[in-house]
């Protein structure tokens, strides 16, 4: 009776430890990964030998073992799915294993924090979203924007204004001009508080709305859709599947520029209103990482966001490249300071 | 009968050997998941979704599936064994399930969950192939509104989940819902209790807590027991199967079980603990003998074990039907249809139709390979209930920390684990029931979110609450459930207070 007991128990251990070893978040060592799945697929990863790039610095030995990729937000999400695909395609540049490791908590704080805190020698990295800046202007981070040594820019997503289908409002202009005719009484479902692309929207063309928040994209849509509410503004990953499905139409887009995916939908810009804003995701490491190592990393990055993988992820999740160098997303950070500081002093004002 | 033929030739599409080595592979991926309390399903899909985009669409996402409704089986085995949730829908089965293995019934309590778990599942899968269409247009009238309303009446029925005495139920129940408001300020995104800890701005985490309360108290509570002779642990292993009067009682519980878990998936925004605790209480309210539950009745234990699974099939319907994933390991799985080109919602019956009921017929050998897993495992599982108390314990504690750990990777949770296993004990000590906390808990934060929210929609006028059909009916039973409670313990006090949720 002993006997089988200690060998189940021992097993129960086990695979107790397997499956805490899976929820380290891994997944993408090809070969050596834990799961039963990873053998029979060819993923995109396992297939390709890492290849040590020739032309490294001489001057310092980087990197020489696997670097921890932090997402600061949970597994499944927008930023995790860019996370993994950024840390297949560095493997494949730096030759080492990159591991993403998911610390949440704190809206991305926790995991900023912690890869603040990391020792400064390039094998802790963290994945920063727009939350590195709106965290600390809330007073919500226990960190300053700037602590960040900010290495490039992967992911940018407009903002979307959208209705449904058959909303009495069909163009940005006549959604507007309603809610300029019934102040405060037209709904504004809401996917997060504060809501920085509502303030942005009811600031800049001098609006008067009702905002309902919710937690997530999929139960505001479904106020939505539900005629509940009357407009929303969400990322186009998170509109894609009812906009195809004909059950959204979207009116505007907050960008400079045109959105690929919806061509025929006008920027702001077009009709008249100065508002862009968006998410964006990249990486950085923490303010005192040594000049060539955050120079090695930049070339990294610069030559991963061209991986064909990388590319055909993203798209196909419906997820905006945009690339920018270390120089070019530091500015772009103290330009978004300056964006989001008088909408967040509104945002304080409402709590 | 159109899509009886359709389902068919999804069941060919299946059956294929790659297709059902794949659902064998997420099935059972599903199943350890769901043992390790603290890993959840939605991790484990995130962390598998990108090793899925070299295979083609319909087995990533049948495995993907397998690994989301296999978890609901794997849950009951660590709450039924060692009182540790494995999984979040599985803390209302530790009530009747834990006391049932002390009994040395585990192997009745694990099989009866799997027969549950199958009817549930099969059943919602059915639904979920024939009468989707119409359901799901159902879902998009659930409003804020009615979800508060919905709450209201779960906790109108929870009252009788009290415990001996009503103050100490609602020293718990008060508890629970403090901690509910801990983190941010679901409105205004303010931070309430966080005290500058930005581990508390997105609040407690519902697994940890579930951990600690139950599990690490158990062990507490253990140690004060200074020899084994004191530990009382079962005898012998009685069989797999319910007793012969058993049975009836048994299969009207999981009939409604199914009911419930089935119409509750239908609402966007809802999780599978809802209908856990609504079934647990439908039962005890309906049982003959509510004091039974809490000491191994095995309703307690059938009821929300099905509710859980048929929540399951059902929580698909408004992700094929209109693209809206309504939970978030059903996000992932959303993720998982975009990523491989496939856009979930109403084209998805007409430009994909065959992927569709490929992954609705993969549901169904899901299940049935989940049954022919669990059944003969249960027997295995619950000698577990044997081992000897100093050698177990260890253990426990260790897949507690484990599991503690994986909820966030971070120490944090150890330690909020740890904290909520003393809070556990002192609550034991002081006969305080633990049931109401986790329930107030869940349900507290889901009830002010969707109050505030239904209130700005009506501008702050409450009588909106009553003029829409569906939260006015809900709160007028619930209004019903309460009097007739209060007009019952006028009458006699001692039936209203007589059930216990716990010893």
């Amino acid at each position: 009776m002993r006997k089988p007991l200690s060998v189940l128990l021992v097993l129960l251990v086990s695979v107790a430890m397997v499956l805490a070893a899976c929820g380290q978040g891994n997944s993408g060592s090809g070969s050596g990964s834990s799961s039963p799945a990873a053998s029979p697929s060819p993923s995109p990863s396992g297939s390709s030998a890492p290849s040590p790039s020739p032309s490294e610095s001489p001057k310092i030995d980087y990197p020489t073992k696997a670097i921890e990729l932090i997402v600061p937000f949970a597994a499944g999400g927008g930023t995790d799915a860019v996370g993994r695909a950024t840390a297949e395609a560095l493997k494949k540049e730096l030759g080492v294993d990159v591991v993403v490791v998911n610390k949440t908590g704190g809206g991305g704080a926790v995991g900023m924090q912690d890869g603040l805190s990391a020792k400064p020698d390039g094998y802790t990295i963290t994945v920063v979203t727009r939350e590195v800046v709106s965290l600390p202007l809330l007073g919500q981070a226990p960190f300053q924007t700037m602590d960040f040594r900010f290495i490039g820019n992967v992911n940018r997503d407009p903002a979307v204004l959208v209705v449904p289908t058959d909303s009495p409002y069909q163009t940005a202009e006549a959604l507007i001009e309603a809610i300029k005719n019934k102040p405060g009484s037209l709904k504004f479902a809401a996917s997060v508080v504060p809501n920085y692309y509502g303030i942005q929207f009811a600031e800049a063309a001098g609006l008067d709305f009702i905002t309902i928040p919710f937690n997530g994209a999929a139960p505001a849509i479904v106020e939505l859709l539900g005629k509940r509410a009357d407009f929303g503004i969400y990322n186009p990953g998170e509109v894609k599947a009812q906009v195809d499905g004909g059950n959204l139409k979207p009116l505007a887009v907050m960008a400079e520029e045109r959105f690929p995916g919806f061509p025929d939908v006008p920027t702001f810009r077009e009709i008249g209103y100065d508002i862009v804003s968006g998410t964006y995701r990249g990486l950085a490491v923490p303010k005192e990482t040594p000049e060539e190592i955050v120079k090695i990393l930049e070339d990294a990055l610069a030559k991963a966001v061209e991986d064909p993988d990388l590319i055909a992820f993203m798209e196909n999740s419906f997820l905006g490249r945009q690339y920018m160098d270390s120089e070019t997303y530091t500015k772009f950070i103290e330009e978004d300071i300056k964006i989001l500081t008088p909408i967040i002093e509104i945002a304080k004002q409402q709590m | 009968m159109d899509s009886f033929v359709q389902l068919l030739q999804g069941f060919a599409t299946a059956g294929t050997w790659e297709n059902l080595l794949y659902c064998t592979i997420g099935v059972t991926i599903g199943m350890l998941v769901g043992v390790l309390p603290g890993l959840g399903p939605t991790t484990v899909t995130a962390l598998l979704l990108p090793l899925t985009f070299g295979l083609d669409p319909i087995p990533a996402i049948i495995m993907l599936a397998g690994i989301y409704y296999g978890s609901m089986y794997g849950g009951t085995i660590t709450t039924v064994l060692i009182n540790t949730p494995g999984e979040a829908a599985s803390v209302i089965t530790a009530l009747d399930g834990y006391p049932m293995a002390k009994q040395g019934r585990a192997g009745t309590a694990l099989g009866v969950a799997a027969i549950g778990s199958f009817v549930g599942g099969t059943l919602s899968v059915v639904g979920l192939a024939f009468v989707a269409p119409p359901l799901a247009r159902l879902a998009l009238e659930f409003g804020p509104a009615e979800f508060f309303a919905l709450i209201v009446l779960g906790l109108s029925l929870i009252v009788g989940l009290m415990g001996k005495s009503l103050i100490r139920g609602l020293i718990a129940a008060l508890f629970g819902f403090i901690l509910s408001l801990i983190g941010q300020d679901p409105i205004t995104g303010s931070l309430r209790w966080t005290f500058g800890q930005p581990h508390l701005m997105g609040g407690l985490d519902f697994v940890t807590i579930a951990i600690g309360m139950f599990g690490l108290s158990e062990i507490l509570i253990a140690f004060e027991q200074k020899t084994e002779a004191g530990a009382k642990i079962a005898a012998k292993i009685k069989g797999l199967l319910p007793r012969r009067e058993e049975w009836r009682p048994t299969i009207m519980s999981i009939l409604r079980g199914t009911g419930i878990g089935f119409l509750i998936g239908l609402i966007p925004g809802s999780n599978t603990v809802i209908p856990n605790i609504l079934s647990y209480t439908v039962e005890k309210r309906l049982a003959k003998d509510p004091p039974r539950f809490g000491k191994g009745a095995i309703e307690g234990v059938a009821g929300p074990e099905t509710a859980n699974n048929a929540y399951c099939g059902s929580a698909l319907i408004p992700l094929f039907t209109l693209g809206i994933p309504s939970s978030p390991t059903i996000a992932i799985l959303f993720g998982a249809f975009i990523m491989h080109g496939l856009t979930p919602g109403p084209t998805l019956m007409q430009t994909d139709a065959d992927l569709v009921w490929a992954i609705i017929a993969s549901m169904f050998i899901g299940n049935l390979i989940l049954l022919i897993m669990n059944l003969p495992l249960a027997g295995m599982w619950a000698r577990i209930a044997l081992i000897p108390p100093r050698y177990l314990y260890p253990v426990v504690l260790i897949i507690c920390i484990i599991g503690a750990y994986t909820v966030s990777n971070s120490l944090w949770d150890v330690g909020v684990m740890l904290v909520f296993g003393i809070i556990g004990y002192l609550f034991r000590k002081l006969d305080i029931p633990l049931a109401p906390v986790v329930l107030t808990f869940i349900l507290g934060n889901l009830m002010e979110t969707s109050m505030m929210q239904a209130l700005i929609g009506f501008q702050g006028n409450f009588l909106g609450f009553f003029q829409r059909p569906i939260s006015g009916t809900l709160l007028a039973v619930s209004i019903l459930i309460i009097a007739l409670s209060v007009y019952s313990n006028i009458r006699n006090r001692r039936n209203l207070l007589g059930g216990d949720a716990e010893e």
